[in-house]
């Protein structure tokens, strides 16, 4: 590939900015978005914590609780969990596939531009009398309650989010499929194309029932229908069922990707092709599909009838399996491999042991008679932080760390990564541990107080110190990431020696990504190793 | 049989005993040879630079495809087994009505007698911080009888609630306008919590109650005790 001249790419103007339909300075703007509200979730959390740490009410009212505890839930969900992907989906995927853009660039730059308003009323919910209070879900009938907050606030933002996502989505879906470079074929395309174009579709399916079950909730509230409210013939039932055949399928919109961060870095710094890769590839596909089946695993307790619990215990454990191949596939990778240990390789290999860690125990939430003991307790909370608060995070931030120089030019001070992702894992798995065990213990979630039960009280402290430690940790990384633009080494275009298109074009990549349509070579592969010491040779 | 705490808690715990021991030996499956490859096959200078191709291998991929297939059906079959008894009361079970509000809990008996248990029976009115079960004012407590199954007949006046007997290891939502249910026994006499599950507003967090479970005769004399209904009706609305 030949090299342009070199632009210096942060040092383009605000108005460049506004108005930039370039991929990857959209994919830039979503990560800081995302990265800002990561930060404000992480400080409510942090918020949070210190009201668990002692039974009673230290620091906060019940209502301050439950807005802090409705803010960490919904922006790390769609801010964090969702939108960071649109950053790494933006930025890398016209490069991975050798296209100078997206197929709609224009309606990619209103996808961001819906999203940045949603943040911005987002951020209005903070201001004394706009907070919301019902939590993520917003179940009604609490959602038609005035205690509540404002729903139709609330139900603006998701449509907003809602409007952005499908949008992004679409476009990603037709730029893979559509605009590939000659010789990138469906089975040489890496696999983190393949866990973003399955993320997508699952979007492209499930936001319109999430679209459609706050619409009917906003209709239901100021309109006067009856969808939900039992008082008038509604069944608040079918607000759960809409709501979770979006919102289940969309833990796999979060952790998919987070597959294909792993992929891609795994196969990297052990310098061997993916083990199995046809069958992660099927793997992809069917935890897209099996997800869509399962979302009764919400309802155990909610008065479904028996029956139907019992059929989705079984679909719900049934995700487990390709889950399953996707980990045996990752470890065999390692097997006769040349495994290198930087940071973006530690950051994986830790995504991994959390994610077995989660995995693991979100197969007892699927089995009925284990799930109502636990069903709305600190188990489930502690179950989905391992998945999607720290597997996915930890991929995520080993991608920032991994694509570091091709965004930056720069790389980051390696000492400093590894000393925060020792304190992520100490502080993540101190806190969330223990919340597993307090909630075998019986702890309800979703507590702003507690009863002075001894071994609750101690659990608590350990867990809100774990929390210090990880929120250090996290500092720490991010800190080392932004310094690093300023001060850290030049970085070669190439410092990972990846035959994957991306890293074939200088960093950071010239605007218009490639100077003419790559032709791929029979012999090329995102995995082959050996091809690019070839190319070296050559030269 | 030894006596157990409550029914049905020891089905929960049989189950959970057989997930974490299959857990514990899934996550070994996968954790000692991941460690033992890194190890093995780690990159040092002048030393297994380069990585050796194995692409893939049909056996191996089908094995973790079947194992992981026939563990997790048995665990849902094991599951099924276990719910069943898990939901459906015994023959002659005492039945309770319970309906939840915000933010507390009215429990009506077979004949006729009520008790309600409020957020603020449950904290200290000058700290807000809970009381221990014993401090809680006894006509507050849903009493009931030692060693007798209890069928609860539940729904909700206003949002959704979920009943979560503690010791039970039992939760079922309270839904307004449908009535769920749900079973326990509990067979040593002492004083539990019940607690909400279901995020229900301001006072959630409050939202508890005490079960007094006492012998038999000592609750047969409970229950025909005057009905203290009447003092406590107009506080409902509250």
């Amino acid at each position: 590939m030949a090299a342009v001249s070199y632009r210096p790419y942060f040092s383009a103007g605000l108005k460049e900015w506004i108005f930039t339909t370039d991929h990857k300075k959209i994919g830039i703007m979503y990560g800081v978005t995302s990265l800002v509200f990561f930060l404000i979730a992480g400080l409510s959390a942090l918020a949070i914590r210190m009201e668990l740490f002692q039974p009673g009410l230290q620091y906060m009212s019940e209502d301050t609780y439950n807005q802090a505890l409705t803010v960490h839930g919904v922006l790390m969900q769609f801010w964090w969990a969702v939108a960071i992907w649109s950053s790494f989906g933006n930025y890398l995927l016209p490069l991975m596939i050798g296209a100078r853009d997206v197929a709609f660039p224009r309606l990619n730059a209103l996808s961001y531009w819906f999203f940045f308003a949603a943040s911005v009323l987002a951020l209005i919910t903070l201001l004394p009398g706009n907070h919301i209070r019902m939590m993520w879900t917003g179940y009604p009938p609490f959602s038609l309650n005035d205690n509540a907050g404002p729903v139709a606030f609330y139900a603006l933002i998701i449509h907003l989010l809602g409007a952005s996502s499908l949008a992004s989505a679409i476009n990603l879906v037709v730029t893979n499929l559509t605009m590939r470079a000659p010789g990138i074929t469906l089975k040489k395309m890496n696999l983190f194309l393949h866990s973003f174009l399955a993320m997508n579709v699952i979007q492209i399916l499930g936001v319109p029932a999430l679209a459609g079950a706050v619409t009917m909730l906003l209709m239901d509230k100021y309109f006067h229908t009856a969808f939900f409210d039992p008082t008038r013939g509604g069944d608040p039932l079918l607000y759960q069922n809409l709501f979770w055949f979006y919102s289940h399928p969309v833990v796999y919109v979060m952790i998919l990707p987070a597959f294909g961060l792993i992929s891609e870095m795994i196969a990297t710094f052990s310098r061997r092709e993916i083990f199995g890769r046809t069958s992660m590839i099927i793997a992809i596909w069917g935890i897209a599909i099996l997800g869509f089946m399962v979302w009764i695993h919400h309802m155990f307790t909610s008065g479904v009838p028996d029956w139907i619990r019992i059929i989705f215990s079984y679909t719900t454990v049934l995700i487990g399996v390709p889950t399953g191949i996707k980990i045996f596939n990752w470890i065999f990778t390692l097997y006769k491999g040349s495994v290198r240990f930087t940071t973006p390789m530690l950051y994986t290999l830790s995504a991994i042991f959390m994610f077995l860690i989660g995995g693991l125990t979100g197969i007892p939430l699927g089995l009925p008679a284990f799930d109502i003991a636990v069903h709305d307790s600190h188990f489930v909370v502690a179950h989905f932080h391992y998945v999607l608060g720290m597997a996915l995070t930890l991929a995520a931030f080993g991608g920032f760390h991994y694509w570091y120089p091709k965004y930056t030019g720069r790389m980051y001070s390696e000492f400093w990564a590894k000393i925060a992702l020792v304190l992520i894992m100490i502080g993540s798995n101190l806190f969330y541990f223990l919340q597993f065990i307090v909630g075998l213990e019986g702890m309800p979630r979703r507590y702003a107080d507690y009863p002075a039960i001894e071994s609750w009280i101690r659990l608590h402290e350990l867990q809100t110190i774990g929390a210090m430690i990880l929120g250090f940790g996290v500092f720490i990384a991010l800190a080392n990431l932004i310094l690093s633009t300023k001060f850290g080494k030049k970085a070669e275009d190439n410092p990972w020696q990846s035959p994957s298109l991306e890293w074939l074009v200088p960093s950071p990549p010239p605007p218009h990504n490639f100077d003419k349509t790559p032709h791929m070579p029979e012999d090329w592969d995102p995995y082959n190793y050996e091809w690019l010491e070839k190319q070296h040779k050559k030269q | 049989m030894k006596e157990v705490l409550a029914y049905p808690a020891n089905y929960w715990q049989t189950m959970y005993e057989i997930w974490l021991f299959i857990a514990v030996v899934i996550y070994l499956v996968v954790f000692i040879p991941g460690a033992y490859f890194l190890v093995k096959y780690r990159y040092k200078k002048g030393a297994n630079e380069k990585a050796q191709h194995v692409h893939e291998s049909k056996a191996l991929e089908v094995l973790w495809t079947i194992i992981p297939t026939i563990v997790v059906i048995y665990l849902a079959t094991q599951s099924f087994a276990f719910y069943r008894v898990q939901r459906t009361a015994p023959e002659g079970a005492m039945e309770i009505k319970v309906t939840a509000f915000m933010w507390g809990w009215e429990f009506e008996y077979p004949n006729g007698k009520k008790v309600f248990s409020f957020f603020n029976s449950v904290v200290n009115p000058e700290t807000n911080a809970y009381l221990k079960p014993e401090e809680v004012n006894d006509m507050f407590k849903a009493y009931i009888p030692a060693g007798t199954p209890i069928k609860v007949l539940l729904t909700s006046r206003d949002v959704i609630h979920s009943f979560y007997v503690h010791p039970a290891k039992v939760t079922e939502d309270a839904v307004p306008g449908r009535i769920t249910h749900m079973w326990f026994q509990i067979n040593q006499p002492g004083e539990y919590w019940i607690f909400c599950r279901e995020y229900c507003g301001t006072q959630h967090s409050k939202m508890a109650a005490v079960l007094k479970v006492v012998p038999k005769d000592q609750f047969e004399k409970w229950l025909k005790e005057g009905m203290q209904t009447s003092n406590f009706s107009d506080k409902q609305n509250l």
